[in-house]
């Protein structure tokens, strides 16, 4: 290999990972993706739609993700995480850690035989523990690469040494417990990206959610719950349903800044709240044009290109009903419907109100393991846990040869995340063309 | 072990029977209840601190000046006592200059106060001795549907008080099931009863305090437990004034958490002056099998 | 009419600097059960936008100022996202108001019990029998001369005079 051709390394494969990854492929740049899950895709994936377009969003996505997985500029590590990276700017050392899926991936031609056999149902993280999947289990439906993946936590095989159904089952002789975690190094890489994107407040801390009853009452969900509940490929397969009782919901209120803009939580505004649930609001009452839909915020922040216009359009042609007034807590009454009782703030009249589901539009947070990820490559964070970059150099991190996009940044949206992206790689590029 | 006793106001001058199975519940648990000479009014966290914070910090001080400072400094039987005594120690702690504010008017009276007397509530310390409160029990108060009110100043301020959760607390709960009782869950479990705004308006008060009896009746709890005086007049007093304005029919025996605690240590209910409360709890506690001579 | 005065703002936010970091979410008057069950006539968020402007003729000079209902649960000050200490500015607005001589007589019933003999509530003979026949101890409360020293350094005498007239 000539001296030249140097690596791009990007860990994340969210829309940010994904966009940087093609960027420097389309440059001739060679780059070595990783993602954590079983699957590329990210946030993204989970979604139903975008806004401020409605656009469906795995329709959007899915194109890229085969394209990250065909394009001969880009190697794909998914299931694998990054453990150590030696060197300096232009000439990095990375050491990655791939997880054991224990099916071959060469073999493996995702017909599902395995599953439909598997007798374990294990809550599904993509959809938000709304449903149950298999511990032999696809990610998700469009999930890429397409291959198979065994939880070892909840094999039966790992666990009791019983069954090996799988195994019987699969036409392809995929399966393979002997299978080991890999220690890979990749030498030569120029540039580094992080966009490891972010977590929600639930993941981590149920307290600031307890006077909404999230886990308790079982109308009151998360906005990324009900955006797997809005989804076609989703544990309702697109129908909005109460969970409590599988009524459709004719009143659904949206609850702004949980978690985000206090001191008892995030000091910080957690940026896309204010336009998913209007997105949301719209998406549910194209399920259902009689549905009321009530979104109650402290203030809009709709700073982004058409978010202004978005707004009025829900407002005018999607009913939503915009209320100032922060939400203290919630009680429900004997069929499990949530009551809100709130200050309507335009006319100081303290109001109850009755709804079928709440929504809670809860915190981005910065990713799991994002402390010791800092500490691996060596580049600061903010006060906040998110990576720390210079205002006029955006993607840059503290430590040199380091570029950062996306939600690991802080919190952003779907357009700016991949704006970020395509600056990310062109900042990587410099440094592995510039030479 | 033993700790100094502050009694309050409202308990010794007008509800002594919850003093006496207070200090009997401690006595079989072998915690020693220092009689401390010359306490005042704590003074009322809802009366005086919300007409002159600074005379509540000065009396609060100098009662707190008094404790000898046993193992566990002093106890009280009374939310509102502990909220206030907390809350002097938080805020002569908090600030240098407040302190030396008020030591400086002590000084007049030849006191002092560093600041350092630790203050708990008699059910922080029932929970803390929840094994011992176990073995002493002989007669688990099997068939008590216990709407608990765990009242706000037992609570809150949480940064004050620092017991317990602000508003999904456990403690009670836990004491209530180790006696053998069943805690029930209610709708307003976690609401105010309304007794300090009956200084300000008496219709209010009653509002509040009738909103939680009908969520207490609607839960199948036959009775309610509180750790607090002024809830206790609340919930005890004015289910008649209730029935006389409402045409309403409340007869929720009242029980003090001390009470309940005193009983399934084998106390007898006229031992514990129990006929002193305005809602008789004779019927209930008849149909229990717990001696009905009150 | 309601005069901005930046003097009782200041104030207040000396005493307590919580008071500016309100946004006015309207989470306390949310979770408030008085401002529910009053419809709103009692609202501490309100109040607390009055002290932020200083409205000194409607939170000290009205009488029947609506803070009297606080109920001082102290629900508001657990819920609000920016640790406003509203219970504590309310205590702060309600001694204002008592220094210039309108609060409830209940207040003052305690005000002179205390002063009268260091405790809210005397014993009265029925209690000291009753005490006597469940065996409890006879109660030696605070011997009155040093309250009164006290109460007489804390101004609170003057103020129970003139709230009294």
């Amino acid at each position: 290999m000539e001296e030249a051709s140097k690596r791009a390394l990007v860990i994340g494969g969210g829309i940010a990972g994904i966009q940087a990854s093609l960027d420097l492929a389309d440059m001739g740049i060679h780059v070595d993706l990783i993602e954590k899950k079983p699957c590329i895709g990210g946030k993204m994936a989970q979604l139903d739609k975008t806004f401020p377009t409605n656009d469906c969003s795995i329709c959007i996505l899915a194109p890229k993700l085969s394209e990250c997985y065909r394009n001969l500029n880009i190697t794909l590590y998914s299931y694998s995480e990054v453990q150590k990276v030696e060197g300096i700017v232009g000439n990095f050392s990375v050491e990655i850690l791939k997880h054991a899926r224990y099916v071959k991936e060469d073999l493996c031609i995702n017909c599902g035989l395995c599953v439909e056999k598997c007798p374990m149902r294990v809550e599904d993280e993509f959809d938000r523990q709304l449903r149950k999947r298999r511990a032999i289990y696809m990610y998700y439906l469009q999930g890429v690469p397409a291959i198979m993946t065994i939880d070892k936590k909840n094999c039966l095989w790992f666990t009791k040494e019983a069954c090996r159904i799988c195994e019987k089952n699969c036409e392809k002789e995929a399966i393979d417990f002997n299978q080991k975690d890999e220690l890979i190094k990749i030498n030569n890489i120029g540039s580094i990206i992080v966009a490891t994107g972010y977590n929600l407040i639930e993941d981590i801390d149920n307290d600031i959610l307890k006077n909404y009853g999230y886990q308790k009452y079982r109308n009151v969900v998360t906005a990324l719950e009900f955006e797997r509940m809005l989804s076609a490929s989703g544990p309702q397969e697109g129908h909005i349903k109460r969970i409590s009782d599988g009524e459709e919901p004719k009143k659904i209120a949206y609850l702004q800044c949980i978690g985000s803009r206090t001191d008892r939580g995030a000091k910080y505004c957690s940026s896309i709240c204010c336009m998913y649930t209007t997105k949301e609001a719209m998406i549910a009452h194209e399920h259902d044009n009689e549905l009321e839909s009530y979104i109650f915020y402290i203030d809009m922040r709709a700073g982004g290109k058409g978010f202004q216009s978005f707004l009025r359009r829900g407002e005018a042609e999607y009913d939503i009903k915009y209320i100032k007034s922060k939400i203290a807590e919630i009680s429900i009454d004997k069929n499990e419907s949530p009551i809100i009782v709130y200050e309507d703030l335009d006319t100081s009249e303290i109001k109850k109100l009755k709804v079928d589901i709440v929504v809670l539009a809860t915190c981005i947070i910065p990713p799991e393991g994002i402390v010791k990820l800092a500490e691996v490559i060596g580049f600061e964070l903010d006060d906040y846990n998110f990576i720390k970059t210079p205002p006029f150099s955006p993607v840059k991190t503290s430590r040199d040869g380091i570029f950062t996009c996306g939600c690991v940044h802080e919190p952003m949206d779907i357009p700016r995340s991949v704006a970020e992206g395509s600056s990310a790689a062109a900042r990587a590029a410099e440094i592995i063309r510039g030479g | 072990m033993s700790y100094d006793i502050f009694l309050g106001c409202v308990i010794p001058a007008r509800l002594p029977f919850l003093e006496a199975s207070g200090r009997k519940v401690f006595e079989k648990l072998g915690i020693k209840l220092n009689d401390i000479e010359g306490f005042s009014c704590c003074p009322d966290p809802t009366g005086i601190e919300q007409i002159d914070h600074k005379t509540w910090l000065t009396m609060g001080a100098r009662n707190l000046s008094l404790s000898k400072r046993g193992n566990g400094s002093i106890i009280s039987f009374c939310s509102g006592c502990v909220e206030t005594l907390k809350g002097v120690n938080y805020f002569m702690n908090k600030d240098n200059k407040v302190k030396d504010e008020i030591n400086k008017i002590l000084k007049k009276i030849g006191k002092n106060y560093d600041g350092k007397t630790n203050v708990k509530h008699f059910a922080e310390v029932l929970y803390e001795n929840l094994n011992k409160v176990k073995e002493n029990i002989v007669k688990p108060l099997e068939g008590f549907k216990v709407a608990i009110h765990y009242g706000c100043h037992y609570l809150r301020p949480s940064e004050i008080i620092n017991w317990d959760d602000p508003f999904d607390p456990i403690t009670i709960d836990e004491i209530i099931k180790t006696l053998g009782a069943e805690s029930i869950d209610y709708d307003l479990k976690m609401e105010c009863c309304g007794n300090p705004v009956e200084k300000s308006d008496m219709d209010l008060s009653l509002l509040m305090i009738d909103n939680k009896f009908k969520s207490i009746q609607q839960s199948g709890a036959n009775c309610v437990a509180l750790v607090c005086p002024a809830c206790f007049q609340q919930f005890d007093f004015k289910q008649r004034e209730l029935n006389k304005k409402n045409n309403s029919n409340y007869k929720i025996p009242i029980f003090y958490l001390s009470e309940l605690v005193a009983l399934a240590f084998g106390y007898k209910p006229e031992e514990l002056g129990l006929k002193f409360h305005r809602v008789q709890p004779k019927t209930l506690l008849e149909s229990l099998q717990f001696s009905a001579k009150i | 009419m309601s005069v901005i005065n930046f003097k009782l703002r200041n104030q207040v936010i000396k005493h307590n600097a919580s008071l500016s970091y309100c946004y006015q979410c309207s989470t306390c008057s949310g979770g408030c059960p008085v401002a529910l069950l009053t419809q709103g006539k009692y609202n501490p968020r309100k109040i607390i936008e009055m002290a932020i402007l200083g409205l000194q003729n409607k939170l000290i000079k009205e009488p029947n100022s609506s803070i009297w209902l606080c109920s001082t649960c102290q629900k508001c000050v657990e819920l609000c996202p920016q640790k406003v200490e509203l219970t504590e500015i309310f205590t702060l607005l309600k001694n204002k108001i008592f220094e210039d001589g309108k609060v409830p007589e209940a207040f003052l019933l305690q005000g002179q019990a205390i002063l009268d003999s260091g405790i809210a509530i005397p014993y009265s003979k029925a209690i000291i029998s009753r005490r006597e026949k469940l065996g409890l101890p006879e109660i030696k409360t605070a011997p009155i001369k040093e309250i009164k020293l006290l109460l007489k350094e804390t101004n609170f005498e003057n103020k129970i005079l003139k709230g009294s007239k």
